[in-house]
């Protein structure tokens, strides 16, 4: 049976709780579980005046209860599955580096920020900023993927250097703002203002979208390249269709005031 | 009836941005008025003349009369118990209360976060992420022969900024004022600003960003496709003109408002202009300076800033500063219910704040310090009374364009000065906690 904290208490004000990571609880017993510091406001407090633990570390650790309140969870995580049944606050797994966090409700803002490897699926809808940078941080995202079946905010992918962004819904404005590399796929509708200042990188939308002054259209085609990514999206349990993989893009080269080296490649209809 | 009068030469008003230091205040003593303010604007002449006498009790608390005394044990008694304290304001006061707020905000592991997050906040953010080609107003006075106003209204909000400063006013290198200027005011609608304007652009409410990066292209030689006339309502040729009166002038200057910060694109807005700001630096000298509102909350940036490394939005919940709007901005803090005690330095979130944010406002313990009753003195707990800077305290604010000036006061008044009243609160908080809080946190138990 793998273990779960199961939430009792609400916070009253937020919870930083950057120590409830899968490799942390290896071999622990359930009463020094329960007595790891967690930043309440600004004080510490135990973990086990917010949750129940139940089972043994298994490499999964499940967290049940409405988390939305609950700040950093998953953060820095290099191994192992972490499972959240419900909602999750900020900065869900914040500079994690390897295995893979489950939401199967609600993300706040910050999700995977600056991310470097390893895999978030959020089964609902994300925030702002997901795999984004932090505030005057110049590289976002290194590596990994995130994956939000919902749909997210503004700025997603800002500034990220590598790896794999998906929305199955709509995204806001600003998709992929100054973005250095890396993959940004949005099945539903782009907002405004889409990858302004990008260097490098490509966004794609399954839908049409609105260009900024400085994108210029190159050409439809059929990217080899896109077929992949949207079947192996396709594999993680995203709503992409055959008519997609398969179909013809228009590619728009950008940003003409940055290196003008990106591409937003959109439907060719 | 002999009616004894004082005058004060070169006192300053604090009033706006502009923080003008060269009022000339004539006082009835006798009747502790402010009667002439020589070389004030309507709003100055509003300023210092519509001060009162002063009959406000000392301190509320639970909305009862209580004594400045009662009211600070109160304040500290809250400040130190709280877990997500917040301290909310500082735009107008004096720089030496602001550094008070600070210290208590940091010994009490609280929130501090002022009045920018709600105006030019999202330019605090751009100049982080761009950068600042930066003068001052008496370099812009002197210097500046291509002016654009973007999305502001000085001519109602700043009625001297054209005057001392930007457009009509003579420099060394300008003698004939607003012969010698271009003036170029954009909007999305026709200001009284655009009488002084050579040059008015009407863009369509939101496409500000659209309109930025157009002539961001356009300065960097890229061409840019007529069809931005159709989603920003300003034609090709109209970008063209400016683009090369901006290249092509011997010092610019971009004077930016909140209808570039608050609408639809927000920082990026800023940034945008920043660096066209910055870009036009290829070509000749070109400025960029926000327009700031309060009188002093430019100070409030310099003294958050000077004290954190950020200039709002901060966070000492860790005993460490972190910075990062939209988690620890006032308004999404009190928004998603996380703070549970506020305190309210010369501001008003009870009046202008979202419903949301207002509503758990009066859920929790609220301290505020103003001279005058406001929507948050009604809803606060602990209300004191303060005197009001530049009329009745000295001290230092910063003009708009970050040039610390010294106020000077005319009025005596009966009230604490807000740097008064917090340095007290600051040592009775000490004293219950023991010095600054620094949450006791095993060290393996934070992530690296």
């Amino acid at each position: 049976m793998s273990l779960t904290l199961t939430l009792h208490t609400q916070p009253e004000v937020p919870l930083e709780a950057e120590a409830i990571i899968p490799e942390r609880f290896e071999g622990m017993s359930a009463a020094r579980i329960a007595a790891t510091r967690l930043l309440y406001g600004n004080r510490g407090a135990a973990l086990g005046d917010f949750f129940h633990v139940e089972g043994q570390a298994d490499g999964e650790l499940r967290v049940a209860g409405d988390c939305a309140r609950i700040k950093r969870l998953g953060s820095a995580m290099s191994r192992g599955r972490l499972v959240i049944e419900g909602n999750v606050g900020m900065h869900l797994g914040a500079a994690m580096s390897g295995g893979e966090i489950l939401v199967e409700g609600d993300a706040g803002d910050w999700v995977g920020v600056e991310m470097l490897g390893g895999r978030i699926v959020v089964k609902g809808n994300a925030g702002h900023l997901v795999g984004s940078a932090i505030r005057g941080g110049r590289v976002g995202v290194r590596g990994g993927e995130i994956i939000v079946h919902g749909s997210a905010g503004n700025e997603i992918g800002s500034s990220m250097r590598r790896g794999l962004i998906a929305v199955g819904g709509d995204a806001g404005d600003f998709t992929g703002v100054n973005m250095l590399a890396g993959t940004v796929v949005v099945l539903g509708r782009l907002g405004w203002r889409t990858g302004a200042g990008m260097k490098r990188g490509s966004i794609i939308s399954t839908n049409p979208a609105e260009m900024l002054p400085t994108f210029s259209f190159a050409c439809a085609y059929r990217p080899v390249a896109l077929r992949l990514v949207l079947t192996h999206l396709r594999g993680l349990g995203l709503p992409v269709s055959d008519e997609q993989i398969a179909g013809r893009y228009r590619r728009w080269s950008g940003d003409a005031v940055e290196m003008n080296r990106g591409e937003v490649l959109l439907p060719d209809r | 009836m002999s009616e004894q009068t004082l005058t004060i030469r070169d006192a300053t008003c604090t009033f706006c941005g502009c923080v003008c230091d060269d009022m000339h205040l004539t006082v009835d003593v006798n009747a502790h008025k402010i009667t002439k303010a020589e070389n004030a604007c309507v709003l100055g002449r509003a300023w210092f003349k519509e001060h009162g006498i002063e009959e406000r009790p000392f301190a509320l608390i639970n909305g009862r009369e209580a004594s400045t005394d009662e009211a600070i044990e109160a304040a500290a008694q809250i400040l130190a118990q709280a877990r997500f304290p917040i301290i909310y304001g500082l735009s107008d006061t004096t720089c030496e209360a602001q550094r008070q707020a600070v210290a208590i905000a940091d010994m009490i592991g609280g929130n501090i976060d002022t009045t920018t997050s709600v105006c030019h906040g999202p330019s605090g953010m751009a100049f982080q992420a761009v950068g600042e080609s930066t003068a001052t107003l008496g370099e812009i006075r002197n210097r500046a022969d291509l002016l654009v106003f973007w999305g502001g209204n000085p001519a109602e909000s700043h009625p001297r900024l054209f005057t001392r400063y930007a457009v009509t006013a003579k420099g060394m290198y300008v003698p004939n004022g607003k012969k010698d200027r271009t003036v170029v005011l954009v909007d999305v609608r026709r200001t009284q600003s655009a009488a002084v304007a050579d040059i008015f652009i009407q863009v369509k409410p939101r496409r500000d960003f659209e309109v930025l990066w157009a002539l961001r292209a356009l300065v960097k030689g890229h061409s840019v496709d007529p069809s931005i006339e159709a989603v920003t309502g300003v034609s090709l040729a109209t970008l063209e003109d400016l683009a090369n009166r901006m290249k092509s002038c011997r010092f610019g200057a971009l004077m930016f408002g909140m209808g570039l910060t608050m609408t639809r694109g927000r920082h990026f807005n800023s940034g945008a202009l920043l660096a066209l700001a910055s870009d036009l630096n290829a070509y000749t000298h070109f400025v960029a300076k926000p327009v700031r509102g309060h009188g002093n909350v430019t100070g409030a940036d310099n003294v958050v800033s000077w004290q954190t490394g950020f200039p709002f939005g901060v966070n000492l919940g860790r005993g460490y500063p972190r910075f990062n709007p939209g988690e620890f901005t006032t308004v999404d803090v009190l928004g998603r219910r996380e703070a549970d005690a506020a305190m309210v330095i010369a501001a008003d979130p009870g009046a202008n704040f979202p419903q949301a944010a207002i509503d758990h406002l009066r859920s929790i313990p609220v301290i505020v310090l103003d001279p005058k009753p406001t929507h948050t003195s009604q809803l606060a707990k602990v209300a004191i009374t303060t005197a009001t800077y530049g009329i009745s305290v000295g001290g230092t604010v910063y003009r708009m364009d970050d040039v610390p000036l010294t106020l000077r006061p005319a009025l005596p008044s009966p009230y604490p000065s807000d740097e008064q009243v917090l340095t007290r609160i600051k040592q009775r908080v000490s004293e219950l906690l023991g010095g600054n809080r620094v949450p006791e946190l095993a060290p393996d138990s934070l992530a690296a």
